[in-house]
């Protein structure tokens, strides 16, 4: 992975740049010693490595305006970081860059039942949200796998989902308002506890911009009333293709699951070994199917979709009679990840979407590129709405291994645009998949998203390196072609 | 004035490229029953896009819709209704209160979008904003561009669909747009509870919102409004919330709703009568006076209401838990004190939708942009329209 050629000149002057930074920012607020920097110098994305300059963890709102201000007036580079669990290398250092860390805006600041909302700082982890109103019956709905460690502002940069973001939404859908520090140092506020305005929704831009746009200093997040209960099918196929369509004809009913989640076999079995679920080792496929609302709806819709499941080629039901089993039954598919860590060495976390009807060519193509590259994959798979999540098994320790699985991962991203999806449905492009982007993108696409850039942060000072493959400098990107020979309309009248 | 029809992008292309080329400025249109919303800016062509028009691709069971900006709300809504689904977000018609810009047009799905229009489902289900997954578009500068994607859950690159909503065409043109759909609730049920006061009914709703009964919309009608509705409680104000689902989920959480919160219901037929009204701001249409929408957090509303001299002359209805309030007064000033109430507010927009009269001369139909906010907007617009040629001033001045 190639990154910017780092700024030798803003290198040179690291001490200077720590000693000012201490003047803006308690000076323990500076980390600038090797070995205390490496605890950061990598997200979830590990294989990848590199030190900042140095690390800042401010702890005022004013105290990220004024780093950011110095760093802009003297062109010294940020790369803003909640948690560090980005799987996409987000948050990566760069060597000339401060690295400013959230890490110490860990407070919720109001919990508001009349407007139900929770106002908190960005390194507020998302399950902290959750906490805090859950006695009062209410619950935060986006719940990616790793909410018991990322901030909610890392969620707001990444727009992650969960598993029950088919029915309650990713995190754009769940975001009321948010604070913003520019690069310049200006502090905006972007939304509120209000539903609409009329300016442009820039609130809608910054969710998903992977701290290339400004830093989130608060965050205002809609909170729902817990639904009255929850429970889950576990129905085993002996065929992909038909546990596919089963999604589709669920969907089809008018029903939407609150999940409804994919295994293939060799993540049924990882899961099975390590969480003792119950799981039906022989099956091909599995699908959890969870619905939640008032019990006598519940008890309704798993009628239904038990008959439709049942048509669709279902080998195995089993129905949750009890919260525990239903727990049980999440188990599996929640610990697939660290399963499948226990079958291999190593592995690669991808992350495309797809149409849903595609699944069963999108099996056949994993399969085939299974045996080129002579490295196993196991599906995991937020079926309802076409979000793979293939995990590569490899071995870093083994010569080219970890270049062929990445190679393996590019090809399975590049067929997920062939077919009609996406290159990233919830782990963002960061560094993972920056290259990759003239796949989905033309190159006008491009520039026109790195226009928007320059109009928060025209020296390209944030984050830089990340999501883009190539960068162009914003006087180059805004130089307007006139195509002066052309007047398709002659007639008009000019001014 | 000469109009300049397009059918596809390359239309398009080239008028956008034309325009930049002389420094014109085009008034970009569909059906044209949403030009009255914003600023009354002076422009030299109408670009008209209401020829780019279809359904290009629906997948009921995948839950996307792929069609060309202009095509008709009518044509949209009826193909939904034949797979048995909708758009969450439940599109208003404006034609009740800004009146038809041509006979039996009820605009088109690109307008809806240009203004994030989004009806009573808002509350719990989203706005525009939330459904338009991509599109494709001529920027302000003449090139073809697309952002997002036709599946429901991506991240690649800048969410630019979230840009397009709400921007009044002042940025791109689109085509192609591909819309996330849900299926419609099979059947439906209103519940009205009486109330002494609009606070004792805004905070009512948010102990209804704090029970598991999934309440989905929420409305507050004044008596005069609600006895008009057929829907008086005899109280002072009547709460409105809708039930939405499969029937016995239905029936069971209005039994209870009602046990714990008394009120009378509505049938399907009543209730979706009502909300349809609701939904197109219909309580207000018929008298000629301005009409202003305001947003605002839920519990500053009454606040909000008190604080205004005219609350005796106007009249007013109450969507989205307090968080939406739509008022029309016959008096000349009613926007300019709505406008320093909702700056008394923490967070808060309030927004001139009918002019009967030169109102907008007055006060900007939108509430103005200040300081470091104006600046990015003006920013952000270049970065698409560096000249100014789309829809120029419609939002904001330079914008
Ligand atoms: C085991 C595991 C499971 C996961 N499961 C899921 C899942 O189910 N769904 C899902 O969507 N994701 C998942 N992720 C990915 C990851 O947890 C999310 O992307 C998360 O939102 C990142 O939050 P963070 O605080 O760790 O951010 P970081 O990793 O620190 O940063 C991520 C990006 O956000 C930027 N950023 C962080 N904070 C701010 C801020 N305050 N202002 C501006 N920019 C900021 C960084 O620059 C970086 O680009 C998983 C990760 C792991 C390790």
């Amino acid at each position: 992975m190639l990154m910017p050629d780092p700024d030798q000149n803003v290198i040179n002057r690291r001490d200077e740049i720590c000693a000012e930074l201490r003047k803006l920012v308690p000076a323990e607020c500076v980390i600038d010693s090797k070995e205390s920097m490496k605890a950061f110098d990598a997200d979830g994305l590990s294989a990848y490595r590199q030190l900042p300059l140095a690390v800042v963890l401010p702890e005022t709102v004013n105290q990220i305006a004024a780093v950011m201000k110095w760093c802009h007036q003297q062109g010294v580079k940020i790369v803003p970081r909640g948690a560090g669990t980005s799987l996409s290398g987000g948050a990566l250092p760069l060597a000339d860059a401060v690295l400013l860390g959230l890490g110490k805006f860990n407070r919720i600041l109001e919990v508001d039942y009349d407007n139900r909302c929770v106002v908190a700082q960005p390194g507020v982890t998302n399950l902290a949200i959750t906490h805090a109103v859950q006695a009062d019956g209410f619950y935060y709905a986006p719940d990616p796998s790793s909410q018991i460690a990322c901030s909610v502002g890392g969620n707001v940069a990444e727009n992650s989902g969960g598993v029950h973001c088919l029915k309650y939404g990713l995190t754009t859908n769940n975001l009321l308002g948010i604070e913003i520090v520019t690069m310049e140092g200006e502090i905006l506020r972007l939304g509120g506890k209000h539903l609409d305005a009329g300016d442009y929704d820039l609130l809608g831009i910054m969710t998903g911009s992977e701290g290339l746009l400004g830093v989130v200093s608060e965050v205002t997040l809609r909170i729902l009333q817990k639904p009255a209960t929850a429970r889950a099918l576990l129905v085993g196929f002996d065929d992909t293709g038909a546990a596919g369509r089963a999604v589709g004809d669920v969907i089809a009913a008018g029903i939407i699951p609150a999940g409804m989640e994919m295994m293939d076999g060799l993540a049924i079995n990882a899961a099975e070994d390590f969480a003792n679920a119950g799981y039906p080792r022989e099956a091909a496929a599995l699908l959890i199917i969870e619905l939640d609302g008032p019990e006598v709806e519940v008890d309704a819709l798993i009628d239904r979709v038990e008959a439709i499941v049942g048509k669709a080629g279902a080998t195995s039901v089993r129905i949750s009679q009890s919260e525990e089993e239903r727990n049980l039954f999440w188990a599996g598919r929640k610990s697939a990840f660290p399963a499948v860590g226990r079958i291999s060495p190593d592995y690669l976390c991808m992350d495309g979407t797809i149409p849903r009807r595609k699944l069963p060519d999108m099996m056949r193509r994993m399969a085939s590129l299974s045996q080129q590259y002579g490295l196993r994959v196991a599906n995991v798979f937020h079926a309802g709405d076409g979000n793979l999540h293939p995990l590569i098994l490899f071995d870093a320790n083994q010569p080219g291994e970890l270049e062929r699985a990445e190679e393996f991962g590019a090809d399975i991203l590049r067929s997920c645009v062939e077919m009609g999806g996406v290159l990233t449905g919830e782990h963002g492009v960061g560094v993972e998949k920056r290259d990759l982007m003239t796949i989905q993108f033309t190159e006008d696409d491009l520039k026109q998203q790195q226009r928007l850039k320059c109009a928060f942060d025209p020296g390209h000072l944030l984050n830089p390196g990340k999501v883009f493959p190539h960068l162009h400098r914003c006087a180059e990107l805004g130089r307007l072609h006139v195509h002066k020979g052309k007047m398709p309309h002659p007639d008009l009248p000019r001014f | 004035m000469s109009d300049i029809k397009a059918t596809d992008l390359r239309d398009v292309q080239d008028a956008i490229q034309a325009a930049v080329a002389a420094k014109t400025r085009l008034e970009v249109r569909a059906s044209g029953t949403k030009r009255h919303l914003g600023v009354a800016a002076a422009y030299d062509h109408v670009l008209d896009v209401s020829a780019m028009s279809g359904i290009i691709d629906y997948q009921p069971e995948e839950l996307v819709m792929t069609l060309r900006a202009g095509t008709p709300m009518d044509q949209v809504e009826k193909a939904l209704a034949d797979a048995r689904q909708m758009l969450a977000f439940e599109p208003p018609s404006m034609t009740k209160i800004l009146g038809e810009a041509t006979a039996g047009v009820r605009g088109s799905i690109g307008g809806i979008i240009a203004t994030n229009l989004s009806g009573p489902r808002r509350l719990t289900a989203g706005a525009a904003r939330d459904f338009l997954l991509g599109f494709e578009a001529i920027s302000g500068r003449g090139e073809q561009f697309k952002s997002g994607g036709k599946v429901m859950k991506n991240v690649t690159g800048y969410d630019l669909s979230k840009l397009m909503c709400g921007s009044y065409g002042t940025l791109a043109v689109m085509d192609e747009i591909t819309l996330k759909t849900i299926p419609a609730p099979e059947t439906s049920r209103s519940l009205l509870v009486g109330a002494d006061s609009f606070s004792e009914a805004v905070k009512l709703i948010a102990t209804i919102f704090a029970t598991p009964h999934e309440p989905g919309s929420a409305a507050i009608l004044p008596q005069p409004i609600a006895a008009g509705e057929q829907a008086d409680t005899g109280n002072a104000f009547t709460i409105v919330i809708r039930l939405e689902g499969i029937e016995p989920s239905v029936n069971d959480r209005s039994q209870h709703l009602q046990s714990g919160f008394g009120g009378e219901s509505l049938d399907d037929m009543a209730s979706q009568a009502l909300w349809l009204r609701i939904r197109d701001v219909q309580p207000l249409a018929e008298r000629p006076q301005d009409i202003w929408k305001v947003s605002c957090a839920p519990s500053d509303a009454p606040r909000l209401i008190d604080s205004l001299d005219l609350r005796q002359e106007m009249r007013f209805f109450a969507d989205w838990a307090g968080g939406l309030i739509w008022m029309s007064s016959a008096a000349p000033d009613l926007g300019a004190q709505l406008r320093s109430a909702v700056a008394r507010l923490n967070s808060g927009f309030a927004m001139l939708v009918r002019d009967v009269g030169a109102t907008k001369q007055k006060v900007a139909p939108l509430q103005p942009l200040t300081g470091g906010m104006f600046e990015l907007h003006k920013r952000v617009k270049a970065s698409f329209d560096p000249l100014g040629v789309l829809n120029y001033g419609r939002m904001h001045e330079g914008v």
